[in-house]
C-alpha cells in the first residue's frame, strides 16, 4: 500500500484546538501532521465545495498527543515535550520552528519517555496543567517556561485534566481515579473510583478514565466504566449515561452532555440522562470535539478516521470534511517510486 | 390667313379689273395702278406672315417629335430590363450553392473550436448565421492548408536531411573497409575473431530494422557485462524471411492492378486479418535469469502493418518447483513494469489513421494480438527497438541513449522477476505449510511465538471485497491494477484472528494489503475496535526499505500481524475477569496515550529488545 492511501486509511487524529481569533481550527494527528480549516468556510453555502485544508507536517517522528491554543500560540503536547508554534493569523501560516520547548522530566524509575496526554490551560495566569504519561500532572508556566510544580498521587498515566475558575484541577487516569486537586495543596483534596460503583463498573473494558469534564457543580467522567455526573460538593454520581461503546470523549457542551468513544455514534444526552441525539460517525473511536458558538456556532468531533465530522446544531451531522486528500498544494506533489530491492532467489538443490 | 389672302386677292382682281375696264374706257389708270401696287405690298406681309407661321408649326413638330423618340426610348429600355430581371429570376431559381456539399463542423465542435465567434452569431439570422458559420469554415480550412503545407515543407526538409546523411555514410563506407582491412593485421595478432561471430549471425541481417537495432544493442550488452544475466537468439528461418521479402516486392508490383479491382479486396483483406497481421517470420527471444533457475522466456515479435513490437512472456522453470501458479505473475510483471504503460493501446504516433485505409482499428489490432498470445505493444518494449512512441497521455518518446536504456529495462525486468519469484515462493510455503515459522523468525523476533497459522489459502476478489473496510476504499484512482487474494487463519486459545490479504499486481511497487479480523467475544474489526486498527495498520505499514536484505515481505508482515494478535490478547486479555493469557512478550506497558494504544512495534537495541507503543 502507497505512503499516501495508508495515511488516509488509518489517519488518527487525538487532538483539535481553535484559535483565539475564533476563525481557524488545528487537528493534529499520529503522523505528525497539523491541519488547519478555516472555519468560515464550513459557513459557505453547499453550492460551492469547501476551501481546502493546509497542512503542517512537524515531523513522521512527532505524535500529536494534544493542542491547546494561547494568545497566538498553538501549543503541542508531544512525546516528553510541549511546545509553542507561532500562527500568523495575516498569511494564516504555522511557524516551522518552534517558539520555545518545555521538556518533561523523566523520573529516575521511569523507562519510558512520557507523552503528554492532555492538557488545560489557565488563560487568565499563563499557566499550563500538563497530563502526562508517568502519571504526574505538571504545572507549567508559560511566561517563562518553568515547571512550577508537579502533582503525583495516579499511579498509571493521566488520560485528562480539567480545571475550572475556582484553582481546581481535576484529573482521570488509567489507574481508574479522577482526583482532584487545589494549587494550594501538595496532596490532591478529594478523589473518586468510579469502577468501585456496581453501576457503572463494566467488568470486561477495565477501570481506566479516559475522559473528565467539569462545569460549575458538576463533573463529567468515564471511560471503561460508563460516563456518569457526580455533584462537586458531595461526589455523589447523580446520574448514569448509557453510551454502549468505551468513553473517550466527554463534555459539557451547552446544557447538554456529549459522549463518545469506542463507537460508532456520538450521543448527546441532558443532564438527567435522557438522550437527545444520536450522531452517527465514521471514526473508530472518537478522541476530540471542540465546540463555539460564535461567530459561527459548531462543534468539532475527530478520530480514528480521516474524516472531521462537523455538527452545527450540536444535534446533526452537517459536513464531513476529509483530511488526507483534501490539502492545499498536495496534487503537485508526486510520490516517489519506492520499490522493493531484494537479494536473488537461491534455488535449494532439489 | 386664307380669308386675308383671298380678301386681298378678290381686291387686286376687282382693282385689276377696274384698270382693264378703265383701259377700255381709255380712262386714266395711274390712280388706279398706285392703289393696286399699294395692294401688292399687302400682299407681301401677308405672304411673309404665312412664311413665318410655317416655321413656327415645323419647329414645334419637331420638338414633338423628340419627345416621343426619348419616351420610346425609356419604354425600349425599361422592357429590356423587365427581360433582364426575369433572366436574373430564372437562373436565381436555378441557382444551387456548393455549401451544401461542404461538410461542416457540428454545432458543438463550432462552438468549442472558435468559442468567440460562437458568440456573435447567436442574435443573427439564420441565413446569416449559416454565412457566418462558412466564413468560419473557410478561415480554418486556411489555417489547415496552411498548416498542411508547413508539414509538407518540414517534411520534405526532413528528407533531404535524410538524404544527404544517407550520403555521407555511403562515403564513410569505403573508409571503413580499408580501415578494416588494415587493422586485419592487427586482429589476428591479438587473436580477435570478430568477422567469425558476425558472420555467425547471418540470419540477423534478415531482422526487421527495430528488432536489428534491439538485438544489436544485447549483442553488445551482453559482450561488455561479464555475467551472462541475460542471453538472446534469433528464432525463426532465413528462407522464410528471404520468401516474405519477395514477397512483398511482388505484392509491390500487383497493386495498381488490385487498385483496379476495387472494392472487392478490400473486403477480403478484412477478413483476412491473420494474413494483415502476420508478425515478421523472425523474432527475438530473450532469456533472463541465470540457466539452472527459473528463466523468464520473452519473446519480441515485429509486426510491419502497426510498426511496432510485442512482447510475451513465459516462466521457464527449472527443476521441479510448481510453476503453474505462477504463470500470471509474467503478465503482471511487464503490466506494470512502468507506469501508466499497459499495453493496451497502438503507442505510435498516428497509427490509427494508417489503419484506416486498410479498413482496421487499433483496438481490433490489440485484441487480435491478444488472442494470438503474440502479447502486448508496450511502449519500454518500442523504446528498446528505437519507435518512437505516443503513450496514453499523448507524451511523445523516442528514445535515443538505447544502449543506457535498454540495460536499465533489462535489469528492471530481472529485479522485478526476483521480487515475484520470492512472492510466489513465500505464497507456495504458506499454502502447502512447508516454512518453519519458528525457525524463520529466529533472526527478526526472539520473543516467543504464541499463535499459530493454521491456514493460507486463496480467495476470490469477491470474497475479499465483504469485508467492509476503509482500506480497501482508499487506495487511489486504478492504474489498470488487479489483485490476488488470499485468506490466512491465525488461532491462539479460544481467539482466532482471519486476515484477507491483498496483493496488487503492481507488486513490488506496491506492498501487500492485510485486513484483520479478530473473533473474540465478538467480532472484532478496523471498523469497530481501535486496537485492531492500529494492529492492522502497523502490518501494512511496512515499507520495503524497512527491510533487511535477507527478509520476505509476507514473512515480515506476517510476523508483525501475529505478534501483533499475540499482544492484543495479552494486553487486552489482562484486564479480563478470567484471564486466558498472560502476559508472555517483554513489554513495557500495556496502554499508553489517550487512544489506549498497545506496544506492536518492536525495538531492538544491542541484545535488548521491547514491544512499544
Amino acid at each position: 500500500m502507497k505512503q499516501k492511501d495508508l495515511k488516509r486509511a488509518y489517519n488518527n487524529v487525538l487532538a483539535q484546538a481553535i484559535s483565539d481569533s475564533n476563525q481557524y481550527l488545528f487537528a493534529g494527528n499520529l503522523f505528525g501532521d497539523i491541519f488547519v480549516l478555516r472555519i468560515k468556510e464550513l459557513d459557505k453555502g453547499s453550492e460551492e465545495p469547501p476551501g481546502k485544508l493546509k497542512i503542517f507536517p512537524q515531523g513522521s517522528d512527532v505524535d500529536i498527543n494534544y493542542l491547546t491554543f494561547h494568545r497566538d500560540f498553538l501549543i503541542v503536547g508531544a512525546v516528553g515535550l510541549i511546545y509553542g508554534l507561532k500562527w500568523n493569523e495575516e498569511e494564516e501560516s504555522l511557524a516551522t520552528k518552534r517558539s520555545w520547548e518545555v521538556k518533561i522530566p523523566i523520573q529516575v524509575d521511569a523507562v519510558e519517555v512520557p507523552d503528554v496526554n492532555s492538557m488545560w490551560l489557565d488563560s487568565e495566569n499563563s499557566i499550563l496543567f500538563a497530563g502526562c504519561g508517568d502519571g504526574v500532572i505538571y504545572q507549567v508556566s508559560l511566561e517563562d517556561g518553568r515547571i512550577q510544580r508537579e502533582y503525583r498521587g495516579h499511579t498509571d498515566y493521566v488520560h485528562s485534566v480539567v480545571g475550572n475558575a475556582k484553582g481546581q484541577i481535576f484529573s482521570g487516569a488509567e489507574d481508574g481515579t479522577v482526583r482532584v486537586w487545589s494549587t494550594k495543596q501538595q496532596q490532591h483534596t478529594s478523589m473518586l473510583e468510579p469502577y468501585k460503583n456496581p453501576n457503572l463498573l463494566r467488568p470486561d473494558w477495565g477501570k481506566w478514565i479516559g475522559a473528565v469534564a467539569v462545569n460549575e457543580d458538576w463533573l463529567l467522567c468515564g471511560g471503561g466504566p460508563k460516563a456518569s455526573i457526580f455533584h462537586l460538593r458531595s461526589l455523589e454520581s447523580t446520574c448514569v449515561f448509557n453510551f454502549p461503546g468505551r468513553v473517550h470523549l466527554c463534555d459539557f457542551v451547552d446544557d447538554c452532555v456529549l459522549i463518545g468513544g469506542e463507537h460508532n455514534h456520538v450521543q448527546s444526552y441532558t443532564l438527567n440522562g435522557v438522550l437527545q441525539a444520536n450522531i452517527p460517525v465514521e471514526h473508530t473511536a472518537c478522541y476530540s470535539a471542540v465546540w463555539q458558538t460564535s461567530p459561527i456556532k459548531f462543534i468539532s468531533i475527530a478520530g480514528f478516521s480521516n474524516k472531521l465530522h462537523i455538527l452545527k446544531d450540536f444535534r446533526f451531522l452537517d459536513s464531513k470534511i476529509d483530511m488526507y486528500g483534501n490539502v492545499e498544494g498536495e496534487e503537485n506533489d508526486l510520490e516517489e517510486e519506492d520499490e522493493l530491492i531484494e537479494k536473488p532467489l537461491t534455488v535449494e538443490a532439489a | 390667313m386664307e380669308t386675308i389672302l383671298n380678301t386681298q386677292f378678290d381686291q387686286l382682281q376687282k382693282a385689276i379689273e377696274g384698270i382693264k375696264e378703265a383701259k377700255s374706257k381709255g380712262q386714266s389708270t395711274d390712280e388706279a395702278r398706285i392703289a393696286t401696287t399699294l395692294m401688292f405690298v399687302a400682299l407681301k406681309h401677308a405672304n411673309r406672315e404665312v412664311k413665318h407661321k410655317i416655321k413656327a408649326g415645323r419647329d414645334k413638330l419637331h420638338l414633338e417629335k423628340c419627345k416621343v423618340d426619348l419616351s420610346r426610348l425609356q419604354l425600349q429600355n425599361l422592357l429590356y430590363e423587365v427581360s433582364h430581371l426575369k433572366k436574373e429570376i430564372v437562373r436565381c431559381q436555378k441557382f444551387k450553392s456548393r455549401d451544401t456539399s461542404l461538410e461542416l463542423l457540428s454545432d458543438a465542435e463550432y462552438s468549442s473550436e472558435l468559442p468567440d465567434m460562437a458568440k456573435d452569431e447567436e442574435e443573427l439570422s439564420s441565413h446569416k448565421q449559416h454565412l457566418h458559420r462558412l466564413d468560419c469554415e473557410l478561415r480554418l480550412r486556411k489555417a489547415l492548408d496552411k498548416q498542411y503545407s508547413a508539414l509538407l515543407s518540414s517534411k520534405q526538409e526532413l528528407l533531404q536531411d535524410n538524404l544527404s546523411h544517407a550520403q555521407r555514410y555511403v562515403s564513410f563506407a569505403p573508409a571503413l573497409r580499408t580501415l578494416q582491412s588494415a587493422t586485419k593485421p592487427l586482429h589476428d595478432a591479438l587473436q580477435l575473431s570478430l568477422d567469425v561471430e558476425w558472420k555467425l549471425s547471418a540470419v540477423v541481417k534478415y531482422l526487421p530494422k527495430p528488432l536489428y537495432v534491439f538485438f544489436i544493442v544485447l549483442q553488445s550488452l551482453q559482450r561488455v557485462s561479464d555475467e551472462q544475466s541475460f542471453t538472446a537468439e534469433v528464432v525463426g528461418y532465413e528462407s522464410e524471411a528471404q520468401m516474405q521479402e519477395l514477397l512483398k516486392e511482388k505484392k509491390c508490383s500487383t497493386l495498381n492492378y488490385r487498385q483496379e479491382s476495387g472494392e472487392r479486396d478490400k473486403i477480403a483483406e478484412k477478413t483476412n486479418l491473420d494474413e494483415a497481421l502476420a508478425p515478421h517470420p523472425l523474432h527475438i527471444c530473450l532469456t533472463i535469469g541465470a540457466a539452472g533457475s527459473n528463466q523468464l522466456v520473452l519473446q519480441i515479435r515485429y509486426f510491419d502493418l502497426i510498426k511496432c513490437a510485442t512482447v510475451w512472456g513465459q516462466l521457464n522453470c527449472s527443476g521441479n518447483s510448481n510453476g503453474q501458479a505462477d504463470a500470471n505473475f509474467v503478465h503482471h510483471l511487464l503490466r506494470h513494469l512502468y507506469p501508466n504503460d499497459l499495453g493496451n493501446e497502438l503507442p505510435i504516433p498516428g497509427i490509427q489513421y494508417e489503419l484506416r485505409s486498410s479498413d482496421l482499428t487499433a483496438e481490433e489490432c490489440v485484441r487480435y494480438l491478444k488472442a494470438k498470445d503474440y502479447g502486448k505493444p508496450f511502449c519500454w518494449l518500442q523504446s528498446m527497438c528505437s519507435i518512437a512512441t505516443v503513450n496514453s497521455s499523448m507524451l511523445y518518446n523516442h528514445e535515443l541513449n538505447l544502449n543506457k536504456n535498454t540495460k536499465e529495462i533489462i535489469n528492471r525486468i530481472a529485479r522485478r522477476l526476483n521480487s515475484w519469484q520470492r512472492l510466489s515462493q513465500q505464497i507456495r510455503g504458506l499454502t502447502f505449510k512447508d516454512i518453519d515459522l519458528y525457525s524463520l523468525k529466529e533472526n527478526i523476533y526472539p520473543a516467543g511465538l504464541s499463535c499459530s497459522l493454521v491456514q493460507w489459502t486463496a480467495i476470490t476478489h469477491e470474497e475479499l471485497h465483504s469485508q467492509i473496510s476503509d482500506a480497501l476504499n482508499t487506495s487511489t484512482a486504478d492504474k489498470g491494477i488487479t489483485y490476488n487474494s488470499y485468506r490466512a487463519v491465525i488461532v491462539r486459545g479460544s481467539a482466532k484472528m482471519e486476515c484477507f490479504i491483498r496483493i496488487p499486481s503492481n507488486y513490488p511497487l506496491e506492498m501487500p494489503l492485510w485486513i484483520l479480523n479478530v473473533h473474540w467475544n465478538g467480532c472484532l474489526t478496523a471498523q469497530n475496535n481501535s486496537a485492531i486498527k492500529m494492529m492492522e495498520f502497523w502490518t501494512n505499514s511496512l515499507q520495503p526499505k524497512q527491510l533487511e536484505p535477507n527478509h520476505c515481505v509476507l514473512y515480515a508482515q506476517l510476523f508483525r500481524t501475529i505478534y501483533s494478535f499475540d499482544i492484543f490478547l495479552e494486553t487486552e486479555g489482562s484486564m479480563q475477569n478470567t484471564i486466558e493469557y498472560n502476559k508472555e512478550k517483554p513489554y513495557i506497558s500495556a496502554f499508553a496515550k489517550r487512544s489506549r494504544s498497545r506496544p506492536y512495534k518492536y525495538i531492538k537495541k544491542g541484545s535488548v529488545y521491547a514491544f512499544k507503543q
